[in-house]
This record gives C-alpha cells, structure tokens and sequence, in this order.
C-alpha cells in the first residue's frame, strides 16, 4: 500500500484556541459583573445596557456559545484531522467558520447590550442573527463532512460518533426552537405560544446542555484523555452502549424543567422517567474516563492536563447525578426557582466544561508550539484555585437554594405564610457574596492560565506545517468475521449521521404532536383575552428589559404559592403569550398574578426606585422607562403578526389599535395623577404598568362570572 | 457470544416483568387498588430489587462456573452441563410462577377485616413468603458463590504455591467493575488504532449495567402507578390534599391558640408590647405606601380622622385581612396572623391626630369614635373640598420624586 502525505492544518486550531481563551475571560467577567450586582444594586450603574436583565444573557450566551463554543471547535478540528488522518476539507470554509463564529458572539453581545431578545433562555438573539448561525453552523457540517468523505482511516473513532451527533441535533434543535415571525429587524415573535412554547423552548434549552456542553465533550474528552494518559480506553462496548443510549434518551427529558408547571401531566412524567434513565448513559462516558486511567493514576499527580481532566470528569459525574435527582417531582419542588438550580449548572459548566477545555489547552498549546509550558507551577496554581473556586461558589449555593425554598414554604401555625419575599432576599446576601468569591478566584485562575499561555506560546515555534502519512483507503472492505457488529456503522458515516437524527428525533416529535394537536391538553378559558396593544408594547418592555431572568410568571399549585400569588396557573391562560415567559428562577416574587395587587402609582414608584416601594430591594433600577417614550412605530405590524400567529384581534384592527393604546394610556396617566404622580402618557412606563395591571387578571374575571351565575 | 448473553438477560427481565404489569392492569379493574397502598408498594418494590439482585448473582454464579476453572473440573467430573445456570433458571422459574399466583391474590379474598397496614391478612403475608422466599435463595446462591470461589482460591494459591508463580492479585476495583487487570490487557486489546488510541473490549461494568436496567424498571412502574393504574396522585389531586389538610391543621391549632381573633371580636390592643409589635409590622410591611408616620404616599393618610373603608378598629382590621384589591390594597391574611393584623390595626389607630409632615389629603368619611358617619361629610364633597385646601405639599413632594 503506498503512502500518501498530508499536512494538518492547525493554523484553524490555534485561531479557535486563542478565542476560547479570548471568550473566557469576557463570559466570566460577565457572569461576575451579575453576580455582584446582586449584591451591589447599585453595579447596574442605573443605565439600560448594565441592567442585571441584560447581562445575565449576555453572561450566559458568552459561556456557552463563546467560550465553550470555541473550545468545541478547537478540539473537534485539532482531533477530528487526527482520527480521520486527512486535513480540513477545506481552509476556505474553516476561515468562514471561525470569522462566521466570531461575527456571531459579536453581534450577539452588541444586540443584547441594545435589549433586543427574543426573550427564550439560551436562545435570546433575534431572528437575524438566528439565520446567520444556522449558516455557521452548516459551513462547520459541511467541512466536517467534507472531511470525513476524505479520511484515510476506515472506521470512525467514538469521539467522531459524538461530533456527528452534536452537528445534527444542534442543527435540528435551534432551528425548530427558533421559528419566529419577525416584525423588523430586531424584533420578532415566537411561532409557538404558552404551554407549547415552553414544551419547545425547554426540549431546546435541556438539549443545548446535552448537545452542546456534553455530547461535544465527550468527543473530546475521548480523544484527549487517551491520548493525555497514554492508555487504551476501557471499554469499546460500554462507548457503543453509551453514546446510543445517551443520544436517544437525552432528549425526552426537557420536560423536567417544567415540574408542577402548568405544562400537562404526562409530559412532566415523561420528563421525570427519561431524566431517571438518563442516570446510567451518562455514567458510561465517565466511567469509560476514568477507567481509561487505570494504571496512570501516578501520573496524574504529576501531570496538571491529568489532574484538570479527571476533575472535569468527575465534576461531570457528579452534575449528571443530581440532573436525575432534580427531575424527581419532590426534589424538584424544594429546587426549583432556587439557587440550587444556579449551584447546579456551574459544577456542570466549572467543572466539566471549564476544566475540560482547560486541560486540553494546557496539552494543546505546548504541542502546537513545540515546546514545554512555561511555567507548571502556574498551572498547578490554576488548578487548585480554580477547585477551589467551583468549591466556593458552589457549596454556599446550594445552602441558600435549600434556605430559599425552605422559607418560602414556611407556615406559621395559624397558617400565614412565615416570611416575606423581601426576607428570603436579604437571607441571600452572604450565601451570594460567597458566590461571588468563588467566581472571582476562578476568574483568576483563568487570568493566571492565559498569561502562562501567552509566555507558552513566546518561547515556543508554531508549528503550522505538520507532515503526516497515510495509506489511502481501498475501495472494497472485507470484514474480519470476529468484527463487532457494531464496525458497520462505524465504516458508514452518512447512515451514523441519519441514524442518529432518527433516535434523537424520536424523543421531540412524541412529546410535541400531542401537545400542539390534542385540545385537552390545553384546555381553553373563555375569560382570557388577547392583549391590548398598549399591554402587548408593555410586555415587549417586559421582554426587552429581560424581567424573566429575576421573575417567573408560573405559580406552581402548592398551598406555599397559592398563598403567597394567587390561584395556580392554568395552561389556558398562556394561549396568547408569544413567547411564554415563566422563567426559570426566583430572585425576586412570581408575577404571574401581580395584576391589581398594587396601585399604578406604586409601579410607577417601584421602578423609579425598588427600595422606595420595598425596602432592601435588590432590583435595579429602571429609571428609562421614565424618561423614554413609547416608540409605537410597530404597532401595526405587531399586531398584524400576532394576527398571523392567530391571535384573534378582530379584522383590520391594526389599524385602530393605536386610538385604544393612547385611549388606555390617558386612563393610566390620569389614574397616576389622583396619587400625585404627573407624567405624560406617551412614555414607556406607561406601557408597562398596563400590562403589569393586566397579569393573572383574566382568569379572576372568570371567577366573577362563575360567581354570578 | 457476548451480545447473546446479553440478549437473553434482557430476555429475562422482561419474562418477569410481564407478569407484574398484568398485574398493575389487574388491579386497575379491582377497585380499590393495592397500588394505592404505600405498604403493598414497599413490599412490591422489595420484591423487584430482590429479583434484580438473584437474576445478578445467579448470572455470577453462571460466570464463574463457566469459568475456565470449573469447565476443566466439570469436564474432569464427566458432568456435561452447568449446574449452577439451572439453579438460577429453577428459582427464576419458580419466582414468576409465584408472581403468576399472586395476580389472583387479591382476587381470592375480598371482603376481609383482617386487615395489616391496610392490606388484607393474605396478600401481606403472601407477599412477605416471597420476600422471604428470594432472600433464601440469595442467601443460596451467595453461600454457592463463596464456596465455588474459595474452591477454586484454595485449589489456585496451592497450585501457585506449588509453581511458586505469584498470580495477579485482581483489585477489588476491576472486581466490581468485571474488568480484566491492567496486566493482562493484551488480551483484550482490539485491533483498532486511532491516531495511537487503542480500545479493550472489557464488558459493562455489572453495577453500572444492572443499574441501568433498574432505571428503565422504575421508568416503567412509575408510568404505570401514574399514568395506566392511576394509583398515583397527580399535581391536582396532591395540591387539594395538601390544602385540605393545612386547613385541617390550622382550624384544630386555632380552636387552642389564645391569639384567635377575627373582625368581629378584634379590640383594641393598648399594652406597649403590642404596640410596639404593631409598629415594627406597620414599618416592615405599610410603610412603603402608607408612609413612615402615617402620613400616606401610594396609600391614604393614617393620621387624620378619614377613612375609606371605615375607621373602627373592626373595619380596619378587615381592610387589612381582606385588601381591597381593586383599590390597590393586597390582602395581609396569607402574610400575617389575625395577632400581627390585631396589632398592626392597633398601632395604625395611634397615629390619629399625630400630624406628621407632608401628610396626604384626607380620603373618605369622616370617622367619629362612637361609630356612626357624621352626618354630610360625603366621600366626594370632602375629598374635594379638601383637596383645594391641602395638596400643594403632597403632590410637590410626589412630583419631587418623579422628576429626580
């Protein structure tokens, strides 16, 4: 057989690595910004672009799309070359790839500074920039692919099987959740409404972890940990077993992050069922990690890229065990809206995403400048106060999760609730302080990485050319009898791409067509009525200002909440809310129902200053929406849209919609007077007292027709 | 030859997992259900995981004896089979047989008063014979187990002895893993090769395996107890139970508690222990709205002799219970006891006549304390007639704020 010579390119590599470092550091200034403006209102610098509303998304899409998203990149092209023993398809759609990327996270920062969201966790940027990653994203297949047609190697490596999958279920996932019916350029609304919209936004959001943060991962930690321990991996068969079981039961569980919502009954259960057999798949790819150790373990005194990788896989064993634990229905009552949930997801993106990405770098960089990191007692030092960090974020956490949820629930024995909101928050402070050191020791962690890098790749030579041989593959292929049944597929790269599109679409398209074709599991009620436009410009504030990140509108049926809000929500009442917006977490009170529990004016009051109408508020303050006037300039195609999206506004009201939103802001401004506030009515605050007014009402209305008859 | 192994434990499970859904639809039509018994659960669920545990040690028992050691001893004995697989077969065989009878169980006896944790006398005693019954076995096949191992140690380290070879000592890791040593990992080395990773071709860890398989079992009983059964409470039903029984509780702590006041029996608190608690209620939660001293803000003025909803100790008492929702005024009753609205209504009737600065103009009736209206003093003619007299310091203190 003859040789044939290549070249890998890893130029493309270098430029991924350098923006992961890059990202980092901006993704976590960004999350430390947020965290100490929980305990500093006043870092919200009372502008609109520093808001805490607009740099929690800011925090979590530089993390995960930037800083991990890059790492992916980097990996997948240092190791895919490798395993496939073939260079990139092609230098042209790599560049693209990687300025299309970079054109993204910078359009994203810029738009969501700006307040333009969609107002869907994890996929906030508008439509735009939506179309735009969906053609990244098929330049990054496509070169993938390209490659893989080329390779000299027979069979695709396990961490080939995890790309694979990760390309076609991110490609699948963004766009479906992505649907949205643009208005203009920067604004648009979701396609799917309320109980639906959540069903999707939490199948997106729960597999953006999956496909994003873990199957990529995976990948990569199966290329570079064998290759960092110098050891065989474990088990082929435990890799086959894993990887299907983990694909397929993966996405069923996005339901789990709508426990006692009012999402139906059994897609919770199936949430809670797949999310419990979920437990052992994901267990597979850490025990197939650690295992791979045996007999290095030595080593892994001595080697810091060692000591980040078995750190990384054990802080990923440990998230995976909680996921399932979350998903039980009585866990998940005490966690739910809770720091816990924060506590959570950084073991997962600290330990395993943070210290993955930096065990590979530190591999990396050396190799790819041919020379000895600079300095090991640095990153020795990373390595500890970066533990140390994720100890010390997340410890205090998951006491102030637990504390919360405790205190919410409490019941003094003639059956008032025991506290305040407002003293559930001030009880936070010192657990959110803590929080906010150990974020900033892994902050230094990362700086101290980036300047033993930089000094790395000074002393060291780019080696930009480096030479390889392979035989090329023969045409025909005659199978050992004794192969693995499994070989096959691993010789067939486009049925493992459509194989695995069939399983991880199977999960998704059961626990959709029920939702969005079978009436009853959205029963309607006939109180509830579309917004009214200056409601509907209100509650585009509302999205704009990210009130979501701090708010859920989602009262959970338990007597603690009931009490607390109001009647539970129904899923009738979110037929018209395009996109939903129950939230996630409870830093401040569930708003679902806050519609007449206070006046205009203290609203008015309220956002000026939180801590006027509630003392020892954390809530920034949003004094714009004072100043600013409404801009009702898309009114009409606002509502025309939601028309569309079948909203039944009565014909040709686009036209009239703007006399009925001046009509109710007179009303609102008149009202505001008699407690002495003068305003005008075209300013945005306006806007948002009406549909703050208007949360929850409808279904009282019911009530009192009920009653009356 | 391993896939088929494993395809005959998949086998396996299901062969006994049938009979228990049969058994879940059975009783689905037998009203009531046992699966809405927490004790027939617990036992159900002992059950299950003691079958998990023999079908785990009667396939270590199958292992080892297919184990190059006792396939020579087996040969040497001239006995062509494996005993010790049939043992695992007999007592799989027996126990679904038993699972079989027990479908009719509950059938056999109804209407019995011999009653155990809510379970008639048969099916928990019925119950608690199989449990006792795949204990025995397991400690069966643990004890054939150990003896088949410490044969085949001893026989093994006198052999050893005898070659004075020192043998692999297996560690209690790879044990629990069934993985091959480290040492020996040639042996299950795999022809693959990429880009200098090599894979072994150890099998699944069997705790990580049999977890996985016992997962997918709970899938399934928690999708029948909720979803086929209806033996499970769903979030409404659980929601009604709850409140159903903290009213319970509330209205039983309530017939003993000294501190239970409503609008009709409320009086005025006047102890300075009371008053002060009413204070520290009004500063923590009026107020915002009400105004440090009374003065009002959002919310009326407390220290003049007009009120909106009544100025007895009874209707601001209510006021404060109920809100006037309409009015901007939530309901307290969820957030304070009737002691705390009793105290708070108290403290807010200090403040009469105090004359705190920047107070708000009056709203409402006049209130007189024997309790009747004074006669003329109409809601709108005095808030307006008022209105041109007071306001200039309100509402320059409200636009103050506005315009900051």
């Amino acid at each position: 057989m003859e040789l044939e010579k290549f070249r890998y390119d890893n130029k493309i590599v270098k430029m991924f690595a350098y923006a992961t470092i890059l990202w980092s550091l901006v993704g976590m200034l960004a999350g430390l910004l947020a965290a100490l403006q929980l305990v500093l209102p006043a870092l919200n610098f009372d502008l609109p672009y520093t808001s805490f509303g607009r740099v929690r998304p800011i925090h979590t899409n530089a993390i995960i799309f930037a800083f991990v998203g890059n790492g992916i990149f980097m990996g997948v092209y240092y190791s895919m070359q490798r395993l496939l023993k073939a260079r990139m398809f092609s230098d042209m759609l790599s560049k693209i790839h990687f300025w299309g990327w970079q054109l993204i996270i910078v359009l994203a920062a810029l738009t969501l500074v700006l307040g333009y969201t969609t107002g869907k966790e994890y996929a906030e940027l508008e439509w735009p920039i939506d179309i735009l990653i969906t053609l990244v994203w098929v330049v990054f297949g496509w070169n993938m692919f390209g490659t893989i047609l080329r390779r000299r190697e027979r069979h695709l490596y396990v961490a080939i099987w995890f790309y694979i999958a990760t390309f076609v279920t991110v490609a699948m996932l963004h766009i479906v959740n992505s649907i949205e019916i643009p208005v203009s350029l920067t604004k648009s609304y979701s396609w799917y409404a309320g109980v639906q919209d959540a069903l999707v936004q939490w199948w997106y959001g729960h597999n953006a972890v999956a496909f994003f943060l873990t199957t990529p991962y995976l990948g990569l930690m199966y290329y570079f940990l064998p290759k960092a321990a110098n050891r065989p991996v474990f088990s082929y068969r435990l890799s086959i077993i894993h990887f299907w079981a983990l694909i397929f039961i993966y996405i069923w569980a996005g339901p789990h992050h709508l426990l006692y919502t009012a999402t139906p009954d059994w897609a919770q259960s199936l949430g809670v069922v797949f999310s419990i057999m979920l437990l052992a798949p994901s267990w597979g790819g850490m025990i197939n990690g650690l295992l791979t150790l045996r007999g290095a373990w030595d080593r892994v005194r001595d080697s810091v890229v060692l000591k980040f990788l078995v750190v990384a896989v054990t802080a990923y064993g440990m998230a995976t065990f909680e996921g399932p634990m979350l998903s039980l229905k009585n866990v998940n009552a005490i966690s739910h809206f809770t720091d816990w949930t924060i506590a959570h997801v950084h073991v997962g993106a600290l330990g395993w995403n943070g210290f993955l990405t930096f065990g590979i770098l530190y591999w990396l960089i050396p190799r790819l400048f041919q020379t000895k990191l600079y300095s090991d007692k640095l990153a020795n030092m990373h390595f500890w106060i970066g533990t140390l960090g994720i100890v010390v974020y997340a410890v205090p956490l998951y006491w102030a999760g637990f504390m919360q949820s405790s205190m919410w629930k409490d019941f003094t024995p003639e059956g008032q609730l025991k506290w305040q909101f407002m003293d559930t928050v001030t009880k936070m402070m010192p657990f959110y302080i803590a929080r906010a050191i150990g974020g900033t020791l892994y902050l230094i962690g990362a700086i101290v990485m980036t300047y033993n890098l930089i000094k790395t790749v000074k002393i060291g030579n780019f080696l930009e050319v480096e030479e390889a041989e392979a035989p090329a593959l023969s045409g025909e292929y005659h199978s050992h009898s004794k192969d693995h049944w499994h070989r096959w597929i691993e010789r067939k790269p486009v049925q493992l791409m459509v194989l695995s599109l069939i399983v991880v679409a199977i999960g998704g398209i059961i626990e959709f067509v029920p939702a969005f074709l079978v009436k009853s599991n959205i029963p309607t009620i006939s109180s509830v009525k579309p917004y009214t436009p200056l409601e509907l410009e209100g509650r585009d504030i509302y999205v704009r200002e990210g009130c979501y990140v701090c708010h859920s509108q989602m009262i959970r049926p338990f007597r603690s909440e009931t009490a607390r809000y109001g009647e539970y929500s129904k899923a009738g009442e979110f037929v018209y809310d395009h996109p939903f917006q129950w939230g996630s977490k409870r830093t401040g009170p569930d708003l679902a129902r806050i519609g007449g529990k206070y006046p205009d004016s203290w609203h008015y009051n309220h956002m000026l200053d939180p801590t006027s109408m509630s003392p020892n508020s954390i809530m920034p303050p949003y004094s714009w929406l004072l100043d600013d006037d409404l801009n009702t300039s898309l009114l009409r195609g606002k509502i025309k849209a939601m028309k569309t999206l079948g909203v039944p506004y009565p014909e040709g009201y686009e036209d009239k919609a703007i006399d009925d939103l001046n009509k109710q802001a007179e009303e609102i401004t008149t009202n505001l007077k008699k407690d002495g506030i003068e305003t005008a009515s075209s300013k945005e605050i306006i806007a948002l007292i009406a549909y703050l007014q208007r949360m929850g009402k409808d279904i009282k209305a019911e009530n009192k027709e009920v009653a009356n008859k | 030859m391993k896939t088929k192994t494993q395809k005959s434990k998949m086998w396996l499970l299901m062969f006994v997992g049938m009979p228990l859904i049969n058994f879940a639809q059975e009783a689905q039509v037998n009203e009531p259900s046992c699966f809405s018994n927490t004790l027939f659960n617990t036992l159900l669920a002992i059950i299950v995981i003691l079958v998990i545990v023999i079908v785990g040690m009667a396939n270590a028992v199958k292992n080892v004896s297919q184990s190059e050691y006792f396939q020579d001893k087996i040969k040497k004995a001239k006995a062509g089979n494996s005993g010790s697989a049939k043992i695992g077969a007999v007592a799989l065989f027996m126990f679904s047989a038993l699972m079989a009878n027990a479908q009719e169980a509950p059938v056999a006896v109804e209407a019995n008063d011999w009653l155990i944790g809510g379970l008639d006398m048969f099916t928990f005693y019925f119950m608690l014979g199989i449990i006792l019954l795949e204990l025995f076995f397991i400690f069966g096949l643990y004890y054939a187990l150990k003896g088949m191992l410490v044969a085949a140690e001893a026989e093994k380290s006198a052999e050893a002895a005898l070659k004075k070879v020192k043998p692999v000592e297996k560690t209690i890791f790879d044990k629990l893993n069934a993985a091959v040593e480290v040492e020996r990992e040639q042996e299950i080395m795999l022809d693959h090769d990429y880009d200098g990773i090599k894979e072994l071709d150890n099998d699944l860890p069997p705790w990580w395996k049999y977890g996985f398989y016992l997962t997918i079992v709970v899938a399934v009983f928690y999708l029948i107890h909720y979803h086929i059964s209806g033996t499970g409470d769903l979030q409404e039903a659980e929601y009604n139970m709850e409140v159903a029984k903290a009213k319970a509780e509330v209205e039983a702590y309530m017939k003993t508690a000294a501190s239970n006041v409503d609008e009709t029996t409320v009086k005025m608190l006047d102890g300075a222990s009371d008053l002060e608690s009413g204070k520290q209620v009004y500063q923590a939660n009026c107020a915002a709205c009400h105004g440090k001293l009374g003065e009002g803000g959002v919310g009326p003025n407390f220290a003049d002799e007009y009120w909106i909803h009544g100025g007895s100790i009874q209707d601001i008492f209510k006021t404060v219970k109920y809100g006037f929702a309409d009015k901007g005024m939530k309901a307290w009753k969820e957030d304070l006891s009737p002691m705390q609205i009793a105290q708070v209504t108290s403290f807010i009737r200090t403040l009469k006549g105090t004359n705190p600065p920047n107070g708000k103009a009056p709203q409402g009736d006049l209130y007189k304390e024997d309790g009747t209206p004074a006669a003329g003093d109409s809601t709108t003619v005095v808030t307006d007639s008022l209105k041109v007299v007071v306001p200039v310091d309100s509402l320059a203190k409200a636009s103050a704020v506005v315009k900051k």
